[in-house]
């Protein structure tokens, strides 16, 4: 834009451009956008046209012979003291921005240019006022401020796109979610963070912006900057200039991963605890005929003729039963309804265990070696800890079917979660591959196939953990030292809380 | 609940029965054998009472079998069992009533509760209030483990 440079034009001139060149500019001046003020340097307002009445609020016949401090708030008026200092020196004061006051008392930002109007002798005799009401401007330039600090501090992803898929703009929120930069991604392709066997939905998406439509919570995946891919949940609207025409896209993306996680932990739980409840449905109904027959086909065996046929059908039929039997007890977790603690040793239990497990030991060439040091009794629940160390020790035997040795030890220790025994199980077996050993906590993981259940590790953690104790598991399959030790550890004093008792309960 | 009473299974016991004596009421009704560990087993399922019973005297225990709590307390008054083997789980009187009477007439008698019942654990809780705790064992548990265990006193 040109500059125009305030000039006095001769009279002359004037004549030639209007033939009544004071009307004109008498007119020009009442028909203003922008209030018109002039006044003399003493301050006395001697001009008024009809925006200044509008802005301010005085009719002229009320203003005019009145002061120019009636514009300017009282906390203010020091500003007309250097105004008319300036003017006297003849400088002009351009764009100055301040406040004034209404007739009504509302002050409102302004913007003023204030002239020095010279006398023919070039004597400055007065001076013309310009002023602007800048408060839709003031209002405009904040709430645009508020609206960049909004998208900027938004967790959400808020990006502006072309209708080509070209960013245009990219917050705080789609720095952190997506890890490229604003100066990454404008004047780039959006398709940059869509992966690429999901292209084909930018398509699909611009197709439906073009056409106005607004997409909203529309669950997709999206690709962060480290090649990692997360769900997102996006709503993207076209953005419309003042006449309605689509100019481009908004997108606003929300990781939902984590929601998405939770969703599939419930699931998980709900199918856990439906599992659950069939288990104890199932084993409460076939408990009793499985005693039934378990007794009735041993006493069979023990009554059929020796070394005769029938005797090794019963035998096998004995086997099959006790795999049926072991899960049955497994699946049904039934220690969990044994009741209150008691004080007891647990070298004890432990040997309880171990006299269960005898006659299959010795039948597998398995020797045991002992070594207690655990002199101080604690209070657990039995049934609990004997299905702990149950699952522990068969898990033990299952892993030597060619025999071996299986050491016990018992000590008191002390960690950081307070002092408690601890138990190590291990075997000389065939070990765990590296690959399962992070699994074998988890719930219906197994390495027994048909054999296992997959659960006798899994309830194991729970009611150790449950007890505020720890259990953990190291494995070796190199040929020659393989084997497993399991390591569980039980505090004197119980951290448990009943309710985290009354959670596992429910679930 | 199934019942196993009906089809095979009893086909089979009421043949292995017919080759014992009648097991209702103690087996040594006339007098109990004093060499032997006395062992009494209760349960309303009979086919499991009566195989248990009947193992555990192949096994070489003295034994008995009831099939509900008062019949148990009429045995143990004759039979003075070392051992009282009881489901939980019992119309009438449940195992947790009859171990407790049991332990008050005769606390020298040992006491195993056995139960292939999940929900037991109310009268359990029951009886823990009163002071009394017994060793719970899982049905099904194989004969062999439940020898190993009376063997172990």
């Amino acid at each position: 834009m040109s500059k125009l440079k305030p000039s006095v034009r001769t009279a002359e001139e004037l004549e030639a451009l209007a033939p009544d060149p004071l009307a004109h500019l008498a007119a020009i001046v009442d028909t203003c956008e922008d209030p018109i003020i002039s006044k003399r340097l003493d301050g006395t307002i001697i001009s008024w046209n009809a925006a200044a009445a509008r802005v301010f609020g005085y009719r002229e016949e009320e203003i005019i012979g009145r002061s120019i401090l009636t514009l300017i708030p009282p906390d203010l008026h020091h500003e007309e003291d250097e105004i008319l200092r300036r003017l006297r020196s003849g400088q002009r004061i351009s764009h100055f921005e301040t406040t004034r006051v209404r007739k009504n008392g509302e002050r409102f930002p302004i913007s003023v240019t204030i002239s020095p109007i010279r006398d023919a002798n070039g004597r400055i005799v007065a001076a013309s006022k310009v002023a602007r009401d800048i408060s839709e401007k003031i209002r405009n330039q904040e709430s645009r401020a508020r609206l960049a600090a909004i998208v900027d501090s938004a967790d959400d992803a808020i990006v502006g796109k072309t209708l080509d898929g070209i960013v245009t703009s990219w917050n705080e929120g789609a720095r952190k979610m997506f890890g490229y930069t604003a100066e990454e991604m404008i004047g780039g392709s959006i398709l940059r963070i869509i992966p690429p066997a999901l292209h084909y939905e930018e398509d699909e998406i611009l197709r439906n912006v073009r056409a106005g439509k607004r997409i909203e919570h529309y669950e997709t995946t999206r690709q962060k900057k480290s090649g990692e891919t997360f769900e997102v949940s996006v709503t993207i609207s076209p953005i419309r200039d003042e006449m309605g025409t689509v100019i481009g896209v908004s997108k606003i993306a929300r990781d939902i991963s984590d929601k998405k996680q939770v969703e599939r932990l419930v699931l998980q739980a709900e199918k856990l605890a439906a599992t659950g409840r069939m288990a104890a449905a199932i084993a409460h109904e076939i408990n009793n005929p499985l005693e039934s027959l378990m007794n009735v086909i041993y006493l069979a065996r023990t009554q059929s003729v020796p070394e005769s046929k029938v005797q090794q059908l019963l035998l096998v039929a004995e086997g099959e039963l006790e795999r049926v039997a072991h899960i049955a007890r497994q699946t049904l977790g039934y220690y969990k309804d044994t009741g209150a603690p008691t004080e007891i040793h647990l070298h004890d239990l432990i040997g309880t265990i171990l006299t269960v497990y005898n006659s299959k030991m010795l039948s597998m060439g398995i020797a045991v070696d002992t070594s207690y040091n655990d002199l101080q009794k604690i209070v657990v629940s039995k049934g609990e800890l004997l299905q702990v160390f149950s699952n522990v020790i068969a898990n033990a035997i299952d892993a030597m079917p060619g025999g071996g040795v299986l050491e016990i030890n018992s000590r008191k220790i002390t960690s950081a979660s307070g002092d408690g025994i601890q138990v190590t199980v291990q075997d000389n077996g065939v070990g765990i591959a590296r690959e399962n050993l992070p699994k074998v906590f988890e719930p219906f993981f197994t390495t027994k196939g048909d054999l296992g259940t997959g659960i006798g590790l899994w309830v194991a953690k729970q009611l150790v953990e449950r007890r505020g104790g720890q259990i953990a598991i190291s494995s070796s399959t190199t040929q020659g030292s393989s084997g497993t030790t399991v390591t569980v550890f039980i505090p004197f004093a119980t951290n448990s809380s009943p309710a985290a008792a009354a959670e596992y309960q429910h679930a | 609940m199934l019942q196993p009473d009906a089809g095979l299974l009893r086909m089979i016991a009421d043949h292995l029965q017919s080759q014992k004596e009648p097991v209702e009421g103690p087996s040594g009704d006339s007098g109990t054998q004093p060499d032997l560990p006395r062992v009494l087993v209760v349960d309303d399922q009979r086919l499991i009472a009566d195989t248990l019973a009947e193992i555990l005297r192949n096994e070489g225990f003295d034994s008995a079998a009831a099939y509900d709590g008062w019949a148990a307390l009429d045995a143990a008054q004759r039979f003075r069992p070392h051992w009282l083997i009881s489901d939980v789980l019992m119309p009438r009187m449940n195992g947790v009533e009859l171990a407790i009477t049991i332990r008050q007439k005769y606390p020298e008698t040992a006491i195993l509760l056995f139960s292939g019942q999940a929900g037991i654990s109310e009268i359990l809780q029951d009886g823990q209030r009163r002071g009394y705790q017994f060793e719970l064992i899982a049905k099904p548990v194989h004969p062999t483990n439940l020898i190993a265990r009376l063997k172990q006193g």
